[in-house]
Formats: structure tokens, C-alpha cells, sequence
């Protein structure tokens, strides 16, 4: 039986070692944490050369620290 | 179904009325590989200008020739083996010319630091496509790893049309990186688990 603490292991591994077709749902799951990333990270914590501000992370904290 | 499934349903309706066109007009296969090619080198020039959104449209444009070009093949009996081959060498120029584009971009700009970033990028995407050419001299299939050329494509297009190239090229770079690795893992144990089905 595999323990529970290997799980975490597991799951990076197989997210590293990719053998997912696409059109499954291991594949949605990296499009959405691809997307999150590409659309959610603040352009200035990248240093973007042609965009700026602090995105929607940086509109959210500027929304919850009012 | 899948949202990507989904999303490539909806995207095959317009997509087979161009290849029904293509294929009434008779259209080589090998020629539309081409175009997509010249339209792609057209979007690297919008790309090195900092046009973002109109190299996003001309992308788009450049891809449905990419897309097309098998199918269109397949529907006029043309398949044949050079046309793969074409259609590989291809590929891997309208690639190299989308990051050049931004190459040329970042360092018009000054930002050395992501000319690096892209330039790192690009060497890992053609990467990519060589450690699977290689493997599959060797062995039987190696489709694995996630950041594939329909990936770097549709990152590309996001990228253009929300102005987030910058992020894009970090997780293209990632995870082509990670990509390369899955595959020279995978030929490695294949090759080490079944010596005997090596194919040269």
C-alpha cells in the first residue's frame, strides 16, 4: 500500500514526467495552472519587458488591504 | 468531455470547411506547409515591431495552413513520406522565426535578460522536437513530456493577444526543459528494458 506521504511525491512526479494524452482531465489541470500563471502573475514580478502593473494578483491585494 | 476536447470540437467546424476548400482547389499539401511558413515569418516581424495583437491574428492565420496541411494531404491521397519530412523542417523554421521575432524585440528594447530567457526557450522547443526524431530512430514512439508544438502555439497566441509574453516564455522554457528530460528519460528505460526491439 502506497503512504500517504508518498502521494504529493507522486503527483510532482507524475506532473514532471508527463505521459497524459491531451483531451484528459490531468490535462485540463495543467492548462488551468498554465493559464493561472500566464494571466494571474503580476507583469512586474516577471520584470515583462512590454507589459506592466501588478495584474489581477496585485488588483485582489489592493481590493482585500482596503 | 474534456473543456480541451470541448474547445477543439467547436475549433474543427470552421477548420473542415477551409480543408473541404483546399481540397476542392486541389491544393498540394506541400504548398500550404509553405505559405503557413511565409505567414508565420510575416508574424515574427509583427513580433519584432512589438505588434503583439497583430501578430497574434497573423499566428492564427499561419496555423490553420499548419493545421490544414495533413489533413488536406490525407483527403487528396498525397501522403507520402517527403511530405512529412517537409512538413517537420518546416515546422521547425516557422518556430525558430516566432522566437527570433521576439529576440529581436527584447533586445532592441535592452532586456538582455529576456533575450536570454527566449533565446533558452527556443533552444529547448527545437530540442524537443530533435530528442523525439532521435528516440524514434531508436525506439518505437516517444510521445512523451507536455510542451509540444500545438502547446508552444497556442501559448504563443495567448501570449500575442493578452500582451503576457514574458510569462509565456517562462513556461515555455520550463517546461520544454522538463520535456526534453521526460524524453530522454523514457528512451533511456525503453532502451534499457527492451534491448531487442531497438528499431537501428
Amino acid at each position: 500500500m502506497k503512504s500517504a506521504a508518498t502521494l504529493p511525491a507522486r503527483v510532482l512526479w507524475n506532473a514532471f514526467f508527463w505521459t497524459y494524452e491531451r483531451a484528459t482531465w490531468q490535462y485540463d489541470l495543467m492548462v488551468i495552472a498554465i493559464l493561472a500563471f500566464v494571466w494571474l502573475t503580476p507583469p512586474d514580478w516577471l520584470h515583462d519587458p512590454t507589459a506592466h502593473g501588478s495584474g489581477p494578483l496585485g488588483w485582489m491585494r489592493t481590493v482585500l488591504a482596503r | 468531455m474534456t473543456l480541451t476536447g470541448l474547445i477543439g470540437r467547436i475549433c474543427m467546424f470552421p477548420l473542415q470547411l477551409i480543408i473541404s476548400t483546399c481540397v476542392a482547389l486541389r491544393i498540394h499539401p506541400n504548398i500550404l506547409t509553405f505559405v503557413g511558413l511565409l505567414i508565420n515569418v510575416a508574424a515574427a516581424v509583427a513580433l519584432g515591431r512589438g505588434r503583439f495583437v497583430l501578430a497574434g491574428f497573423i499566428m492564427g492565420v499561419a496555423n490553420i495552413f499548419d493545421f490544414i496541411d495533413g489533413k488536406v494531404a490525407h483527403q487528396l491521397n498525397a501522403v507520402s513520406v517527403f511530405g512529412g519530412f517537409w512538413d517537420s523542417v518546416i515546422d521547425r523554421f516557422s518556430d525558430i522565426a516566432l522566437f527570433v521575432g521576439l529576440i529581436y524585440l527584447y533586445s532592441r528594447l535592452g532586456r538582455t535578460d529576456y533575450v536570454m530567457i527566449t533565446a533558452l526557450a527556443m533552444m529547448f522547443a527545437i530540442m524537443t522536437s530533435y530528442t523525439r526524431a532521435r528516440a524514434e530512430s531508436l525506439i518505437a514512439r516517444c510521445k512523451v513530456g507536455f510542451m509540444e508544438r500545438p502547446e508552444r502555439i497556442v501559448l504563443f497566441l495567448i501570449g500575442a493577444f493578452t500582451n503576457r509574453m514574458a510569462a509565456v516564455m517562462w513556461v515555455i522554457g520550463v517546461l520544454s526543459v522538463f520535456t526534453v528530460a521526460d524524453r530522454i528519460i523514457y528512451t533511456y528505460r525503453e532502451l534499457q528494458a527492451h534491448p531487442e526491439k531497438v528499431v537501428a
